[in-house]
């Protein structure tokens, strides 16, 4: 292992932390729509990753936090009610927007997140890392170990039920 | 078809076309509004700064284990590299012993050019690496020794110890008998609580820690370095201990007294030759038989 790959170097752990927490803190958000959950996860992820620093080449850190945060969240014995708390991004032309168009957006946001947090752990995070984070299927497909193949369904099974519960069908 | 068109979507890999064929179907057009709708979300928000402050904090605890672990493995160095040196200390601190064995004499030179001539059956022990600071060694057996001008020069034998500056001087230190006599120069023989000055001639003779003769030599060697060891008024046995040192032989006796006193001399060249002027004198017979072994008996 070279020496600007060792991730025990401060710099380089700290530029782990820096380009991957909020990503990592996403995924654990995704799963269980839970502030403090989430950031307890991706700190005892980031610790598991510095203890094990000599062991884990930069290029593997990545997946070693994904696996780590997936495997503990996991093990968490107690999974409570899923309440996710999405809100939307401002947008520049929102003003121009006519009262009833917000109203009936808010309304749909509402439906939306009632919908998302119904949905299966499964199903929610492979759509949110898509949708939010912009993630490509082969990078969710890598980051959750499943094929391509698995995500294209996980996508498609999301976006059947969320239209369904907001449809009232 | 339109759902592989979907996953185009979502993958950011559609053309304005096939957006348009897909949004021709009611259920993929709610299904891009809600796609659409669902990426202008965001979860709350994540603290990074204040993250990072905590991390590092539990990070710097758990540090200290790891640089325990890392002092752990150093351990191993320190522990190899404290072998090493504790090896070479010891090497360069270890003594140099010279030896004469039996029937053989040996001459050496000491680190300052000093000379000693070990007589058969001696050893002297000294140290290598502190002889500059301080000229000592330890005689166990006979040595003559020609000192090189310099510091005191220290010859230490169970019995006393004798004290040089530049000279040449000979030591007998074999049981409870202790021999110093002085060829050149001055020799201090220390012993128990007695210090006696030894001129250039004199010769001291010692036997458990009391003087029992003083005399004058004037040879300007010991007899052994000129393969011939004289004694005067020594006991038989004392001879005969001599004589196994010099050939390498046992003596066996057979009705003898061997108390009985000797003066004279015998040669280290020819073992035929020194028993007959040890028996000789004293009225004595002897036989050497096959393995070298010497049977000395009284005639009747």
């Amino acid at each position: 292992m070279s020496e600007h790959d060792n991730v025990c170097k401060e710099t380089v752990y700290n530029k782990l932390f820096q380009t991957l927490s909020p990503s990592i803190y996403n995924f654990i958000y995704f799963k269980c729509g839970n502030v403090a959950q989430a950031e307890d996860l991706v700190q005892e992820a980031f610790i598991k990753l510095w203890e094990n620093c000599a062991k884990v080449p930069q290029a593997k850190a990545k997946s070693f936090l994904y696996t780590v945060c997936n495997n503990s969240f996991l093990n968490e014995v107690a999974h409570q009610k899923v309440v996710l708390k999405f809100t939307k991004r401002a947008t520049p032309h929102i003003n121009e927007q006519s009262p009833q168009y917000v109203l009936e957006e808010k309304e749909f946001e509402q439906k939306l997140n009632k919908a998302l947090s119904n949905l299966t752990e499964a199903q929610r995070t492979a759509f949110l890392m898509n949708r939010i984070e912009g993630k490509k299927y082969r990078e969710i497909a890598e980051i959750l170990e499943i094929s391509v193949k698995a995500v294209e369904k996980r996508m498609s099974q999301a976006l059947e039920s969320l239209r369904k519960e907001i449809k009232n069908i | 078809m339109n759902e592989e068109l979907l996953h185009k979507y979502l993958n950011n890999e559609i053309t304005e076309a096939e957006l348009e064929q897909l949004k021709a179907t009611d259920i993929f057009r709610d299904y891009i509004q809600i796609s659409e709708f669902t990426s202008n979300l965001q979860a709350p928000a994540f603290d990074k700064e204040s993250a990072w402050k905590q991390l590092s904090k539990k990070v710097k605890k758990e540090s200290k284990v790891i640089s325990l672990f890392n002092y752990k493995s150093l351990l191993k160095y320190a522990a190899v590299l404290a072998l090493i040196v504790t090896g070479f200390l010891y090497v360069t601190n270890l003594s140099t012993t010279l030896t004469a064995p039996l029937a053989e004499k040996k001459s050496f030179t000491l680190p300052d050019q000093s000379e000693v001539v070990l007589n058969a059956g001696s050893k002297i022990k000294y140290s290598k690496k502190s002889w500059d600071k301080q000229r000592t060694l330890t005689l166990d057996g006979e040595a003559y020794f020609k000192v090189a001008k310099g510091e005191t020069f220290d010859v230490n034998t169970t019995q006393g110890v004798v004290s040089v500056l530049g000279t040449q001087f000979n030591v007998q230190s074999r049981g409870t008998h202790f021999h110093v006599t002085c060829y050149e120069g001055k020799v201090a023989v220390v012993f128990n609580t007695t210090n006696i000055q030894l001129s250039a001639g004199d010769s001291v003779i010692i036997e458990e820690g009391e003087i029992i003769s003083q005399q004058k030599v004037s040879t300007l060697q010991p007899g052994w370095m000129f393969d011939e060891s004289s004694f005067e008024n020594k006991p038989l046995w004392w001879v005969i201990e001599e004589l196994q040192r010099q050939y390498k032989v046992t003596v066996t006796f057979e009705n003898i007294d061997k108390n009985t006193r000797f003066t004279g001399a015998f040669t280290h060249t020819n073992l035929d030759a020194a028993l007959k002027t040890i028996c000789m004198p004293m009225g004595l017979t002897y036989t050497i038989n096959q393995n070298g072994n010497v049977l000395i008996y009284g005639a009747n």
